[in-house]
This record gives structure tokens, sequence and C-alpha cells, in this order.
């Protein structure tokens, strides 16, 4: 089982969202508000007068197989916006209850 | 969740309560009432006072002074004047704008009741008169007829007032200048001398036999009958037959001494239009009625009417204040939709955007419309004043919907969706599209608490924008996200359409080259800011200066509303028929020189004691009163001023006229009327102020620029004065009453009863024949008899004498005072008053004897300090706005500083388009604090934005500059371009807004491009001393003794 964690720009929920059921992923967990930059481009996300832009996150545990389809979808979304920003991490899984 | 958001989300809700809005606001608008004013609630009183016989100065002496005396301590009370005329005393209170009239009218009542005791004895009760707007008629129609003209005033009655008077919302319709139908009686003295009987005896007797009488009630067998006798007359001739006495066992008739007549009217008020004899019908509404709709039913009743009229009586219509109502109201509807599509332009040019565009425009007839609820829901009316408010704020009502569709589209170029970005654009902006509303907020509300005829005027105007404004806002921060998230299209999903390609090719390079020219400029003068801000400073002193000494001033520019009015005396005491004769003679020149003048009508003659109306205004025997219909603006080419001018040089080629006065703009009242100078003289006695008067009218008639200048005292009058012996009257048992009522009834008539036909009644006057009541001789010839019914002479009983009296004092704040007056022409009221005091300065005054200047100077300088007082208000108002947005004081410092420049720019832009400052202009100047700031507080708001963003000071000012100079512009350029209609308006009324429209195009255009500079020099310097402080307090604490050091110096202190 591997954990992907998602941090992307607000804009990009609903889309993610789609995707994640588009690929028969069923369960996930978001956070609304989180805010962050990247470590080497992109405006930062700090819901701040100055930086009004906000991040939401998405952890999903998911089969091995599916974790590169996911990928895809989500490398796909980046290029396509790159201004918005978004990143995914993959982690392992070492238990579950 | 947030509003803008949930907008977003309920697309079908947010449309629906707006279009719901849309829907309610034109049901409401097609119910409210159109006025070309707001309702004024007039703050004038007057209380009228008989005392029947009492001359100029008794009716001062006795009656006016004590009631001048009490009345004085009404509360809110501003001003007393008071005329004393023959036998009545008009006393005047002026109340403070914005009193409570009904508290203040049960004051004036107590205050009289307690008076009224102590008033000399044969005074009337004093009669307490609330003017109000609604006295003036909303229609005068005049009818003109030749065989009628007898019975006109019957015809016109039943025919005409009646009907119209079932019409709702119609006040009272009179019928003046009719002669009305009477049965007189005249006596011949010498036959009633002959049968020794007295002419009260024969008015007795009249009204003795001309009764009806029930006599109670019969019962016979199962009936009540009931009894009456019938004694009244059917035909006036039954009087003849009439016995009134008996003479040595003979009955005396009345055809034995007297013819009777039955006829109309004598020396009554007689009215001509167009040069024919006429009578004038006055419709005046109740108070709130629809003026337009009024003026319309009576128009469409009007052919129905005629029908049952006698061919040879024509109507017309000789004012009609709707007529001016619909010009005005129509004019400014077509300025509101010129605005409406330059504003629509400026938008498409700067956002090239088809979508866009509609998105921002469908604020303007959202939040215009909106309003009309406000007004339904107070009460108002359309009016101009409502109606120019919406023409102000087409384009405000912009500037929210603009600053956040530009900020939801730069979010959808950076890749958003348009739904995230319609929440996430708008929620960026939210604060600084609040702030902004609220500085327009900050400069309009105070407008609504401004007292003075002013505050009456624009406590609507204040409100309006308010509201259209707020809703705006609203509209700004739901459905323009709410819109732009179902019509935009993001970046790869548009499609480019042959304006897209014309635009991008054309009209984008244009802007792009715009911004970098602007970028550059503001980099070299951030650069050397201690040059550009020289610069500057030597331009604020240079525009200042030259402001300074160009500037005019007025109060009220006076508006082309197609009439004139005219009041033409003779020498006082010329006959009635003679003034007439004058009339027909201006008349004719009217009519072969003045194409111009449709309908011209005049009036000549003492005033009934029942027409209101024509009482208040000057009138008497030898007064014309003339009211000039002109043709529409557009259909001639002389201004009413113009024409009004010719007339003056004619009227004084007329050497039978000793005064005229001639004015543009008709009397309706007095906004819009044109100024006038009044010269008040304070003082007691008649000849000093007299020369006085004569001096300065001398004085005055010389200054440039006034014109009509009239005294206000009226010509010693000649009259017969008759002086009673007291012992002689008492020797024969008489009172002077009784002696004097006796001369009255012979001269004057008695009327104990009335001539009753077809429902109708008419007097019954029993006086001398006209032969017997025409020199000294017949005065003195007059028989009185005393209570042993022994007749008595009057030449027996005293003298009479010729006399000069004065027929009327005029008293201001307790004081007699003699008013030369004169109307401007062509020059700023603020050139006039100055010429006007030092001729005032340069004359010899008496001791007792004080001058003032009143008249518009008056009202202006009461204007200009309540609106100096609003501008200040306003600016503080706006600097707490912005400096609680920007949590700093420094920063709406600096925007503050565009406002000198505004108002300079105005001054200067008024002093190139020669409109002199008024009342409208100085309005202009309040509104413009509201709007220039909004420049400043965008720019402000993004270099900041860009500083938290860790740009440095210059690159913050430079870049911010340039991103902003596109919704500055386009923000600047709608509110300019939208206010040029109003500027340049032809239209009827269209007067009254030009200096308005032109302060502020001058502002905000002066204002923009000094600011565009200004303000990031400014920034640049006051956020670079901050940096260096910063950068000293850093360098403090790295050295390593600092620490040490401050803690010796806190020790030291």
């Amino acid at each position: 089982m591997k954990a992907v964690l998602i941090l992307f720009d607000q804009a990009h929920y609903s889309q993610i969202e789609r995707d994640l059921s588009k690929l028969n992923i069923r369960g996930f967990s978001a956070w609304k508000e989180v805010y962050g930059r990247g470590s080497r481009t992109g405006e930062p996300h700090y819901g701040s007068h100055a930086w009004p832009s906000v991040n939401n996150a998405i952890i999903t545990v998911i089969e091995d197989s599916k974790a590169p389809q996911l990928l895809r979808y989500l490398k796909e979304l980046d290029t396509e916006y790159g201004n918005l920003g978004l990143r995914a991490f993959v982690l392992n899984v070492e238990g579950m209850v | 969740m947030k509003i803008y958001e949930t907008a977003v989300r309920n697309p079908v809700g947010t449309s629906l309560i707006f279009i719901g809005i849309v829907l309610i606001g034109i049901m409401f608008y097609r119910q409210l009432p159109v006025d070309l004013l707001p309702e004024i609630d007039v703050n004038m009183v007057s209380v009228m006072t008989t005392y029947p016989g009492a001359g100029a100065e008794d009716v001062e002496t006795n009656v006016t002074r004590p009631l001048e005396d009490i009345l004085n301590s009404t509360e809110n009370i501003k001003q007393v004047t008071s005329t004393s005329k023959d036998g009545i005393s008009v006393v005047m209170l002026e109340f403070n704008w914005g009193s409570d009239m009904m508290n203040i009218m049960n004051d004036v009542r107590d205050k009289l009741d307690l008076i009224s005791s102590s008033l000399p004895d044969g005074t009337g009760d004093p009669l307490i008169l609330k003017f109000s707007t609604d006295m003036v008629p909303v229609i005068v129609l005049s009818a003109t007829a030749t065989e009628s003209a007898n019975a006109l005033y019957k015809i016109l009655d039943d025919q005409i007032a009646t009907p119209l008077n079932r019409i709702p919302g119609v006040g009272t319709v009179s019928v003046s200048g009719a002669p009305q139908r009477e049965v007189q009686v005249n006596v011949i003295p010498e036959k009633l001398e002959a049968y020794d009987i007295p002419l009260e005896q024969i008015a007795r007797k009249i009204a003795a036999e001309n009764v009806n009488v029930p006599a109670g009630n019969i019962n016979t067998g199962s009936q009540t009958y009931m009894l009456r006798l019938q004694g009244e007359i059917d035909e006036s001739r039954e009087l003849n037959d009439m016995v009134i006495g008996v003479n040595r066992g003979q009955p005396v008739y009345l055809r034995d001494v007297a013819v009777v007549c039955d006829t109309v009217q004598s020396n009554v008020m007689e009215s001509y239009t167009n040069g024919q004899r006429s009578a004038s019908i006055m419709i005046q509404k109740q108070t709130g009625a629809n003026t337009v709709a009024i003026a319309g039913a009576v128009k469409q009743q009007l052919p129905e009417l005629r029908k049952n009229l006698p061919p040879d009586i024509q109507l017309v219509t000789v004012i009609d204040t709707s007529d001016n109502v619909k010009v005005s109201i129509h004019s400014l509807l077509e300025t509101i939709i010129l605005a409406l599509i330059i504003v629509g332009l400026v938008v498409l040019l700067f956002l090239g955007r088809w979508r866009g565009t509609i998105i921002i425009m469908v604020a303007i007839p959202i939040s215009l419309i909106g309003s009309f609820i406000y007004l339904y829901v107070t009460g108002n009316t359309i009016n101009i004043i409502s109606l120019s408010a919406l023409s102000i704020c087409i384009g405000m009502v912009v500037d929210d919907a603009i600053v956040v569709l530009e900020n939801i589209t730069s979010h959808i170029e950076r890749g958003s969706r348009p739904r995230q970005a319609a929440i996430y654009g708008t929620e960026e902006v939210s604060l600084s599209v609040i702030a902004s509303t609220l500085t327009i907020v900050a400069a309009f509300l105070p407008m609504t608490l401004v007292s003075g005829l002013a505050g009456v005027m624009f406590k609507q105007l204040g409100w309006m924008v308010t509201i259209i404004i707020t809703l705006s806002m609203a509209i700004a921060l739901t459905l323009t996200p709410m819109m732009s998230a179902r019509m935009l299209r993001s970046t790869k999903e548009s499609k480019t359409s042959r304006f897209d390609h014309w635009y991008n090719r054309h009209i984008l390079p244009l802007l792009d080259r715009l911004d970098a020219a602007y970028a550059r400029l503001v980099n070299g003068a951030v650069k050397r800011r201690g040059l550009t801000l020289g610069v500057i400073i030597i331009i604020f002193i240079l525009g200042a200066a030259v402001s300074a000494l160009t500037l005019k001033t007025e109060f009220m520019p006076s508006s082309d509303n197609n009439t004139l009015s005219m009041t033409v005396e003779l020498p006082t005491g010329t006959r009635m028929e003679l003034a007439c004769a004058t009339g027909q003679q201006i008349n004719r020149l009217i009519a072969e020189k003045y194409p111009e003048i449709e309908i011209n009508s005049f009036t000549v003659g003492q005033a009934d004691e029942d027409n209101i109306f024509a009482s208040i205004q000057e009138n008497g025997p030898h007064i014309m009163s003339f009211n000039i219909r002109t043709k529409e603006a557009r259909f001639r080419k002389k201004s009413v001023n113009d024409i009004a001018d010719e007339l003056r040089s004619d009227l004084a080629a007329i050497p039978a006229i000793s005064k005229f006065a001639v004015k543009a703009g008709g009397s309706s009242g007095s906004v819009g009327g044109g100024s006038t100078m009044d010269v008040e003289i304070y003082g007691h006695d008649f000849a000093e102020t007299d020369r006085l008067a004569a001096a300065v009218k001398t004085q005055l008639e010389s200054i440039r620029g006034l014109r009509d200048v009239t005294v206000s005292r009226k010509d010693y009058r000649m009259e017969y004065r008759i002086a009673f012996d007291r012992e002689k009257l008492s020797l024969n048992g008489l009172s002077m009453g009784e002696a004097a009522g006796a001369v009255r009834n012979r001269i004057n008539g008695m009327v104990t009863t009335n001539f009753r036909e077809e429902g109708e009644e008419y007097d019954i006057r029993v006086r001398y024949d006209e032969g017997a009541r025409q020199s000294v001789e017949d005065v003195e010839n007059i028989l009185i008899y005393n209570p042993a019914g022994v007749g008595v002479r009057v030449r027996d009983f005293g003298k009479v004498t010729e006399n000069a009296s004065l027929p009327e004092i005029s008293r201001k704040d307790r004081q007699r005072t003699v008013t030369v007056s004169g109307s401007l022409h062509n020059r700023a009221l603020s050139d006039v008053a100055a010429d006007v005091s030092s001729v005032i300065s340069s004359l010899d005054i008496p001791t007792g004897v004080q001058i003032e200047i009143g008249g518009s100077l008056e009202d202006q300088q009461e204007a200009f300090s309540e609106l100096k007082m609003l501008i200040l208000i306003v600016i503080l108002l706006v600097y707490i706005v912005m400096a609680s947005q920007f949590e700093s004081l420094t920063y709406p410092f600096i925007i503050l500083l565009s406002i000198p420049f505004a108002f300079i720019g105005s001054l200067l832009f008024l002093a190139v388009t020669g409109e002199p400052l008024g009342i409208m202009g100085l309005i202009g100047l309040v509104m413009l604090v509201g709007m220039v700031v909004k420049n400043g507080i965008v720019l402000v708001d993004y270099i900041n934005l860009n500083r938290e963003r860790g740009m440095s000071i210059i690159t913050a000012v430079v870049h911010g500059g340039k991103s902003r100079l596109r919704p500055v512009l386009m923000t600047t350029l709608t509110s300019i371009l939208g206010m040029i209609p109003l500027a340049t308006g032809t239209g009827q009324g269209s007067e009254m807004w030009q200096s308005l429209g032109i302060a502020i195009i001058g502002g905000m255009t002066f204002s923009t491009i000094v600011t565009l500079i200004l303000i990031p020099i400014l920034y640049a310097i006051f956020g670079g001393n901050g940096v260096k402080r910063q950068r000293q307090n850093h360098f403090r604490r790295l050295s390593p003794h600092s620490q040490t050091l401050t803690l010796t110096k806190q020790t030291e202190v």
C-alpha cells in the first residue's frame, strides 16, 4: 500500500476529486486551508493580503499499482496549469488497522 | 461560507434575487409621482391680521409691532418680516430649514392667543397661513371671450372648474379675472333725501323682504303639512317693485329712488391673454399629488370640456409646470442613456472582451433601478435631483465591478478555472472594494445632514448616491463573481473572434505601450524624486494662484424654462383703465416684435380677497403682472435672458411706466429663478431712508451686470381723508365708527342679502349711483342720519382733505426697511457684490440707519459656509475610512494630498469654461473628495501588496503603478466621461448641473494626472524614510556597544 500526499492550489480541488473517483479510488482525506511555498519556483500560498492563494492537501492510501496512474493524472494537471502549483509525494505505508 | 462563494455556488438564487430587485424597482418606478424638485417643506408662516379703516402707519404701530414682538420669540425663528398696508398687517415668519412645522404652527397659535386680547378693538382674528409649494398652480388656463364675456365666470365655473375639480389629486380650481354677476341697487341720493329715507333702510328692507322662512307644521287629519313662507325674489327685476318706505301715506317703491342693474362687479382684477379679455383658471394640486399626472388628466379632459363651451370662448394654456418637468426629466433621461453608452465603450476599449463588458454593464441598470425602491418607500418623487443622482452615479457604479472583474480575469490568465478564479479573485479585492465604496459613502452621506435650502436639495442626492453605490458594491461582490464564473472562459477554452483579432492588433499594443511609458515615467520620477516633487509643488502653487485670481462665485444658475414674468407699474393711483391701456400697448409690441413669444397674458387690478395666490403677488389698480410663455428652447434662437433684455429696453422706452421688472425663468420660486442683489436699508425715518434708497438706486444702476434696479417702498399715494369733528359728531349722538360706516355704505356699498338663482348666490349691493360718488363734493354732500332720524351732511361734521400717504410699510427684523434690489445678468455674483459694497461704503450714512447686503449673496454665504464645513467633515471621514483600512496614518495622508489638486483642477476648468462656482460646483467638490481618493486607494493598496511580497520600495512603486494603471484609468475615464453629458447638456434645465459636471471633470482629470506621479513619489519618500529608520535600528543592534550605550543613556535620564 502506498500513501499519496497531494499538495495543490485550491483551484485544482474539484478536478482532483473527479480524477480520484475516475481511478476508482474511494477513500481519501483532505485539508482545506494549507499554507506553504515551493522550494524552487511558484508563488507562495499564504492566504494573506500579499499572497492570497491557498493550498489544499489530500492524502489517499491506495494499492501500489494505482500510484503511477494517479501520478500520471496529476502530472498532466500540473503541466496544464503550471502557474497554480501542484506536488504529490508517494510514501510507504507500514501498517493499517 | 463567504458571500461571494455562496453567490458563485448558487447562480440561480443570486440571479433571481437581482431580477427580483429590478422587477420591484420597475414596478415602483411606474407608480412614482414625477415632479420638478423634491418636496420642500416650506419654512414660512404668515400671520394676516385685518384692522379695517386704519392707515398703514396705524396698522404698523398698533398691530404689526405687538405681533412682531411676541412672535420673535418663537423657537427656531430665523427672520421676521412684515408689511403693514391699509387695513391689513402681514407678518411673515421664516424659520430655520428642517424645523418641525407642526410644532411651530402650534407655538405661533399659542402666542397669537396670548396677544390677541391686547390688540386694538376692531382688529380681526389673526389668520395663520402656512406656505407650501403646492400653492403654486400646476396649470393656468386662460379663457378668452367676446360675446359671452359677461357670463364668463359662471360658464367657466360650471363647465370647467367643477368637472376639473373631480380629477383625483386636483386641489382647488379657481376662476379669476372674470367679473362675477352682481345685482346693483344704484341709489340716487337726491330722491332718497326727498323721501327722507336713509340708504341703510333700503338695504335692511331688501334683506328683510328677500327671505324664505319655514313656519312650522300643521296636522290635518292623518297628514302633517309643512308651512313655508316663500319671500325670496325670483328675478332681479322684482326688486323694482319692492316697497321700501311710506311717504305721506303713499308707498315708496325702490324704482322711485334707485336703478336696479343686474350686471357684473366693477373694479375687479381683469386679465388679458394675447390682447383679448380673458379669465384665468388656476389649478392647484393636493399635497403630494403627481404634477405630471394631474396636468395630463386636465389636458385630456379639456377637448371634452371645450365642446360644451359657447363657440366664442377659447381656452389656452398659459402656464403648465408639467411641461417644464417633463422636458427636464426627458433631457436628464437622455443624459443618462448617453452616459451609459460612453461608459460601455470605455469598458469595452480597456477590457477588450464582450463578455466582461456585459458583466460590468449589468451593474448599471440593476443599481439604478434598485434605487427606485428607496424613492418609493420613502415617498419621494422622480425629480431632477433624483435623476441627476442616477446620472452622476453611472460612472461610479461600474468601478467596483471593474476592480473585481479585472482581478478575476488575471486569475484566469494565470490558469485558474473561472469558478475558482471568481471566488478567490473576489476575495482578494473585496476589502479594497468595500473601502473605496465607504469613501464614496463618506462623501455623500454627510450631504444628507446639510441644513438650509442647499440641504433640502442635496438630502435626496446624498441618499440616492449612497444607496446606489452600496447596491453596486453588493453587485460587485455577488453578481459579478457569479456571472464571471458562468460566462468567462478559461484561457485554453477561449476562442478568438474577429473583434478579438482587431483588438489584439490595434488596441492592445497601444495600451501596452502606455503601460511601459508610464512605468518609465514613474521610474524616472522616483529616482529624481526631489526634483519631481519640486515641479509638482510649483504646479500646485501656480494653479492655486491662478484659480484664486480667476475664481467667480454665484449662488444658483438660472435655468431656461420657457417662461418670463414681468411686473409693470404705472404711477401709484393711476386708474385701472389707463393701466389696462398700457398693458394692451405692451401686448401689441410683443405681438409685433417677438415671434418667440407664444402666449402673453397679463392681469391688472386689485385682487379679490378670496384669491390667495393673486393677493400674495403684487397687485393694485396700477400694477400689471405679465406671464409670458415662449416657444420651447430648441425652437428659438434667443434665450429667455436675451428676450428679457430686449423687453427691458422696450419697456424703458415707454414713458408712462414708472417701474418695471422683467424676470427670466418666471416666478416659479427661489430655485432656478436667477440671482438677485438686495441692498437693505434699515431705519425708522421715512425721509432719510427714502433719500438713501434713491441714492443707492442711482449708484446700483451704474454697476455693470445689475438689471432692473427697483426700490421696494411704494410711492406716496394721493388720497382723500375725512376728518370728522368728534364734538360735532357727539352732539348728534354719533360715534366715529357710525359716521365712517355710513360713508362706507354709500361709496363702497352695502351687501346685506343675496339674490339666489339656480342654486347660485349673487350679491345684492346697495350704494350711491356712480354719478353721485365721483368728487370731493359728492363725499361732502353725503347725508348721515343721527339717532333722531335727522340727516346731517358730512361737510357739517368735518372736512375732506387731500393727503399723501405711504400705502405700505415693510419691516425686517423689527425695523423699518427699504430694499433696493436688482437682478444679475452676465456677471458673477461675487464681482457685483464687490462693486456694491464699495458703492455702499462710499455713501454718507446718517446715524440710526444701517445698510446690509441681502438677496442671493446672503443665501450664497449661508450655503457656502455650510458646504465648506461639509467638505472638511467629508475629508475627515474619508481619512478615517482609509486609515482604518490601511492600519496606517501615513498612507491615507499621501492619498489625501491628491484632493487639493482635484480642487485646483476644478476651479481652473470652471474658469476656462467661464462658469462661476455656485452651490452645484461646491457639491461637485464634495463629491470629488470621495472620487479622487479611490485612485489613490487602488494604487497604494497594490504598492503595499508588492512590498509585502518582498519587492524593494522602488520596484514595488514602479511595478505597482504599471499594473494598476489600466484599472485606474478605466474607473477614472468612466467617471469623467460619464459626466460629459451632464457638463455639456443643452437640454432644458441642464444649466443647473453644468457647473457640477465641469467641476468633476476638471478635478478628476487634473488630480489623476498629478496623483499618478505624486503618489508613487510620496510613497517612495515616506517608505524610504521608514526603511532608513529600520536600517539604523538594525545597525545599532548589530554593533557590540549598542546595548551598553542605550542602557547608560537610560540611567542618565
